[in-house]
């Protein structure tokens, strides 16, 4: 496929410029050198437009659950206090899991209180990359979907692969 | 035996084929053209029947002019107060007389409109706060179901209010109203509240066989609609925020459980369902251009999540079938919607599947590749109904060695690259293409006849009136005139001052055309028949 060149410059005003010396933005840049250097695989992410806050984050559904063949999108924003805050993360494709939210939050232990400063980008990534494989149904946003998930997996299997067909390819 | 250059080896050995259409009629009787080229041959006639003879500002009704339709069976017009239509069934002239048959000229009582059409029937589409759309009219030859648009006025600075995209007019209300042209019985209706459909040339809607795709640019969702037979317009699928046309009602169904979490799921989060596709094919594309995965981060990075909010912006201007299952859907900017000058604007093309909601392919307006696929298999974005035979010898680059010799000398002028870039982007403004829009007649079939494309084109648009006779010559030798059309009055107009636009009807397959001349002042329009004698 030959790919397109973007569509036009994304306008600077919209979001804090790159050369903020902030030490949040200090931080995310190291983070997002870590990143190129050992991305970690089948997911991925980067800046939106030249804006270092806020992140878009693309993870491939993992083989072998019921997300294989959708592709995930979701977007990222850290606090200006990063990395003291945790980043906030969105789904913007519809996903069934019992951590996601029908409005697409997610809830992972370690975005809360288990947040320490010492994690970074590629580990969060990593954190996201296994919600996939491995959900948390004791901790759920969704109890009707951790129900079912813990009741008739099969079931749960189904509709989350239907819901991937249909909604993240 | 006199040779042509052109000629090739095998050529010699025929007998040199004759214009006069007494000689061509008995060649026709001893032998025919080389087997799979019947109707070619056949076609070849019309060099020999042309619509030379002029009747200049025919009396007629001041109404606006607006198609026969694409099997010649009806004149479509509208009342000059868009609110009625009127159909004419096209005879050929016929008059009779008693005395003086035998001069040359025809009686002055000839030479009426009605003498060549005859009124079907006048209804009123209209009501009393809307106006039929007169740049608006599809027409589906199988069963002869014409498709009329009626609209109230445009707002402009309209909120975007329910998901509707920011910068998009609005119209209160747009109807679409499905008529049987044989006796203008309206068999079904479909109404669109609050919304944008681009009906000028077509342009927001394109009928393939029985299936009717209706782009709302206001929120950005292309509804596919289906012509039945029994003369009903039934909903297909609508093609936007969702993908299926059951993709509503399964998260409906399946996130109801969960109303107890108080907060109702709000569509606007989330990346609608053709985004969806886009993005995830656009990702995958970069993704496997690169193996190394240090490097593909970067080229992601650059390529992809640097521009994700213009991608994500980007909205659906212009749709067309490719076949049953495929469209070709246009990209692009809000404000390339609402400015006119749609050629500066970047823009996108994406081929999607409605049945698998897969995007097949996607390019930019300047890509080469698209180009290169569209000057060499053009026909194929040409997407015709099956049922309308004449509509297949529609002269395009790709059935026609002329109309693509121009194409190439055009693109040879653009030799350097930003020329040629621009070249190209030029050349692909044409698509997607407005749903018939380019006249069959015969006579814009370019190997047989050459005419300045410029003054004039089979496309359906009105242009500056020409000061000059339009000339349309022999494509083959002996390349003489055969005849020349004018709009507007024999001697010429006395007023040079005011502005004047024609357009020109012709029929599918008579040699019978119809030019109409109007000033931007309120006189009425000038009428003249060409035809045949």
């Amino acid at each position: 496929m030959t790919t397109p060149s973007a569509p036009s410059l994304a306008s600077s005003s919209r979001w804090a410029s790159t050369t903020s010396v902030s030490s949040s933005g200090k931080r995310i840049h190291r983070e997002m050198v870590e990143l190129n250097i050992d991305p970690p695989p089948d997911c991925c992410a980067g800046p939106k437009g030249d804006n270092l806050y806020h992140w878009i984050a693309t993870v491939f559904g993992p083989p072998g659950t019921p997300y294989h063949g959708g592709i995930y999108f979701l977007d990222i924003t850290f606090p200006s206090d990063y990395p003291f805050k945790p980043p906030k993360v969105v789904f913007t494709t519809r996903i069934y899991h019992c951590n996601v939210d029908s409005n697409g939050n997610l809830s992972l232990e370690m975005l809360k209180d288990s947040w320490s400063p010492a994690l970074t980008i590629t580990k969060l990534l990593l954190a996201i990359r296994s919600i996939f494989t491995r959900p948390d149904p004791y901790n759920p946003l969704v109890p009707s979907i951790a129900r079912l998930y813990l009741e008739d997996k099969a079931k749960y299997d189904e509709l989350a692969s239907e819901w991937t067909l249909r909604f993240a390819k | 035996m006199e040779l042509q250059h052109h000629q090739s080896p095998m050529d010699v050995f025929r007998p040199k084929k004759r214009s006069n259409v007494v000689c061509r009629i008995f060649d026709r009787q001893i032998s025919s053209g080389a087997s799979g080229t019947s109707v070619r041959y056949t076609r070849r006639f019309y060099e020999n029947v042309v619509p030379d003879y002029t009747i200049y500002e025919v009396e007629c009704p001041d109404q606006i002019y607006r198609k026969f339709t694409d099997d010649g069976q009806y004149l479509i017009c509208f009342s000059r107060n868009h609110q009625d239509l009127i159909v004419y069934r096209p005879t050929w002239l016929s008059y009779s007389c008693k005395e003086d048959c035998n001069t040359n000229d025809l009686p002055p009582k000839a030479k009426k409109f009605e003498s060549f059409f005859s009124q079907l029937y006048c209804v009123s589409l209209a009501s009393s706060n809307d106006l039929i759309c007169k740049d608006f009219f599809l027409y589906t030859g199988s069963n002869q179901f014409g498709i009329f648009a009626t609209s109230t006025a445009q707002i402009h600075d309209a909120l975007p209010v329910g998901g509707a995209v920011q910068g998009v007019p609005s119209i209160e209300k747009i109807t679409f109203h499905l008529l049987r042209l044989e006796d203008g019985v309206v068999l079904d209706q479909k109404s669109f509240q609050n919304d944008f459909i681009n009906l000028a040339h077509n342009m927001g809607v394109f009928l393939y066989d029985d299936l009717l795709a209706i782009v709302s640019l206001r929120y950005q969702t292309i509804h596919i609609l289906q012509i039945r037979d029994s003369g009903n317009l039934v909903d297909v699928r609508s093609i936007g925020t969702f993908c299926r046309e059951d993709d509503q009602l399964f998260l409906t169904s399946n996130t109801q459980t969960d109303l107890h979490q108080g907060q109702p799921s709000s569509d606007y989060c989330f990346l609608s369902g053709i985004k969806q596709r886009l993005l995830s094919f656009i990702f995958r594309g970069i993704w496997n251009e690169e193996s190394d995965q240090s490097s593909r981060v970067q080229l992601l990075k650059k390529k992809f999540y640097f521009h994700f909010q213009d991608y994500v912006d980007l909205i659906i201007w212009k749709v067309q079938f490719l076949d049953r299952h495929h469209l070709l859907i246009k990209f692009g900017s809000v404000d390339g919607v609402v400015s006119r000058n749609v050629d500066h604007h970047r823009s996108f093309f994406a081929v999607y599947n409605m049945e698998t909601t897969e995007i097949v392919a996607f390019y930019q307006n300047s890509a080469d590749e698209l180009y290169l696929l569209f000057e060499q298999f053009g026909d194929h974005f040409h997407a015709t109904s099956r049922n309308s035979l004449y509509l297949n010898f529609t002269s395009s680059h790709s059935n026609n060695m002329h109309a693509r010799e121009q194409l190439r000398s055009n693109k040879n002028k653009a030799s350097s690259s930003s020329a040629s870039s621009q070249f190209v982007k030029k050349v692909l403004a044409s698509l997607p293409f407005s749903c018939q829009s380019e006249s069959p007649s015969p006579y814009f079939d370019q190997s047989l006849f050459k005419f300045d494309e410029k003054s004039i084109s089979p496309m359906d648009r009105h242009r500056p009136s020409p000061d000059q006779h339009i000339k349309f010559c022999l494509r083959r030798k002996p390349k003489v005139l055969k005849f020349k059309m004018k709009p507007g009055p024999e001697a010429g107009s006395v007023d040079n001052r005011t502005k004047k636009i024609s357009s020109f009807l012709f029929h599918p397959f008579l040699p019978l055309a119809l030019s109409i001349q109007q000033s931007m002042s309120l006189q009425p329009s000038v009428l003249n028949i060409h035809f045949r004698k």
